[in-house]
């Protein structure tokens, strides 16, 4: 199987470009040809951050030819402990671009197509048909179902990986014959039972295992060369440094890629993934209280019993002296709690804190409230010698 | 002992880490082995298959000896080398992150 422009013989490479790629041509499996191969390429990186910077790094070193970049993100300080295109500098820039000048200081033969925008139902086809293959780079539910649904629609493999703690998963998804991401997880979990990156952590170096896996499967679908990722998902668990390899079968019962089709256009993802569902009663339905609202009462002495629901390990980067009790523990430790005193919960975000009252008015209490935007918000707004994590 | 490896969300729920191992009673089923581990782990219940139907959740697979045994009828027995311990049965969920 080869992936893109079969006609390689507009592509012929310079004197200039026989000696960056002489490593290459060296090698029969790729050679001349797959050299031109891989300059008529068209590789769409949605995302460039963990997955996406290697991924885009080494696909642009490597000579693909035309290379997408999408990403509506700016480059945040939490970003350079992974996603290593972008640097100190870049802070604050978007990425699409600190990511183009760093693929063009690499290879400046290549074609960098830039996209700053979200990835969304109204523009991904249209991208999409402009590519031969997509890197999922993406980081989260909504957005990993619309990359899949639009390589079916529009038939371009999808490359994929994620990543989560020490942990990653990739596959080749939507190829000729081959299942789709669809086949292998159906629905996607409901809201808060998968954290995030961002919330449950990522060691740095994973996304660049992963996203080399992916770099190495576009090289070879464009090569048309070994055995690509189709119907295997592969298991990469850094901490036992184990690989594992699935069996994965295309789902005759797909709704997308399946024999009787339910999904033909694209949706409204954040509706699938429930997205709108989890914001809106975590937000509404509890008791808040501001950040700058709590440092006046607790400065004037008022009697409020402030209780920290992240974990220990979290405790340890930085705290408000609260009473820890993790979320998780909240059930079987309440009577730790002193249910005629006021109470105000805080996590890392605000997330886990509003179950957290949620929780504890389901079990009498009546003065409880959630810390709004945690103690991030608390070093925005109230003490920025607070580190934020 | 049958060996069950839980996605990385799972295990912190259940506040374990690596492989968990596990006795079961009886023909060793997809069936008998998630009973035992939501007996021990509780909090595991309604995670991995729904609360009413329990019927495995989309968005988890099951795997043993490279093969997706998802589709399998929930009281067909497990592959050999699980009821050994030699493999473990996989528990694979899907993560977003990247």
């Amino acid at each position: 199987m080869s992936v893109g422009n079969q006609n390689v013989t507009a592509e012929r490479l310079t004197n200039d470009e026989i000696l960056r790629y002489s490593r290459h041509l060296v090698m029969p499996e790729v050679g001349m040809e797959g050299q031109q191969r891989l300059k008529a390429a068209r590789v769409l990186c949605v995302g460039t951050g963990g997955l996406g910077s290697p991924v885009a790094l080494y696909l642009a070193a490597a000579g693909v030819g035309t290379l997408g970049l999408m990403d509506f993100d700016v480059v945040d300080y939490t970003n350079l402990q992974r996603q290593i295109i972008h640097t100190t500098n870049d802070v604050g820039r978007p990425k699409v671009e600190s990511a183009a000048e760093k693929i063009a200081a690499i290879n400046p033969l290549v074609n960098v197509r830039k996209f700053e925008a979200r990835l969304s139902s109204a523009n991904a086809l249209e991208i999409f048909r402009e590519f031969d293959i997509v890197a999922d780079g993406t980081d989260n539910f909504a957005t990993r179902y619309l990359v899949n649904d639009a390589c079916v629609l529009t038939g371009k493999p999808n490359v994929y990986a994620s990543i989560f703690r020490f942990e990653g998963q990739a596959s080749v998804f939507a190829a000729a014959d081959g299942p789709c991401y669809r086949c292998l997880y159906p629905e996607p979990p409901p809201p808060g039972l998968v954290p995030s990156c961002a919330e449950g952590g990522v060691l740095g170096i994973l996304p660049g295992l992963l996203g080399l896996i992916q770099a190495t499967e576009v090289i070879k679908l464009i090569l048309g060369s070994g055995e690509p990722l189709v119907g295997r998902l592969l298991l990469v668990d850094a901490m036992a440094m184990r690989f594992r390899e699935l069996r994965l079968r295309k789902s005759a019962e797909c709704p997308v890629c399946g024999l009787n089709p339910t999904v033909t256009e694209l949706i409204d993802y954040d509706e699938f993934c429930g997205v709108r569902g989890e914001e809106a009663p975590a937000a509404a339905a509890v008791p808040e209280i501001q950040p700058e609202e709590l440092k006046r009462r607790l400065e004037a002495g008022e009697d409020i019993f402030v209780l920290d629901v992240r974990e220990p390990h979290e405790y340890q980067v930085c705290n408000l002296g609260g009473y820890l009790i993790p979320v998780g523990q909240l059930a079987e430790r309440v009577g730790e709690l002193d249910a005629s005193r006021e109470i105000v919960a805080h996590c890392k975000g605000g997330v886990r804190s509003a179950k957290a009252v949620e929780f504890l008015r389901g079990v009498g209490f009546t003065k409880v409230a959630s810390l709004a935007g945690g103690i991030q918000a608390w070093s925005d707004k109230v003490d920025p010698t607070v580190p934020k994590y | 002992m049958i060996r069950v490896v839980l996605p990385p969300n799972l295990r912190s729920l259940a506040r374990v880490n690596g492989e968990v191992q596990i006795d079961v009673a009886g023909q060793v089923t997809q069936r008998a082995v998630l009973d035992a581990l939501e007996d021990r782990y509780p909090v595991l219940r309604g995670t991995i298959r729904d609360h009413v139907t329990q019927r495995r959740r989309p968005f988890v697979r099951f795997f043993a000896c490279e093969q997706d045994l998802s589709h399998e009828p929930p009281d067909t027995a497990l592959p050999h080398r699980v009821v050994e311990g030699d493999e473990p049965f996989l528990i694979v969920g899907a993560i977003a992150g990247g």
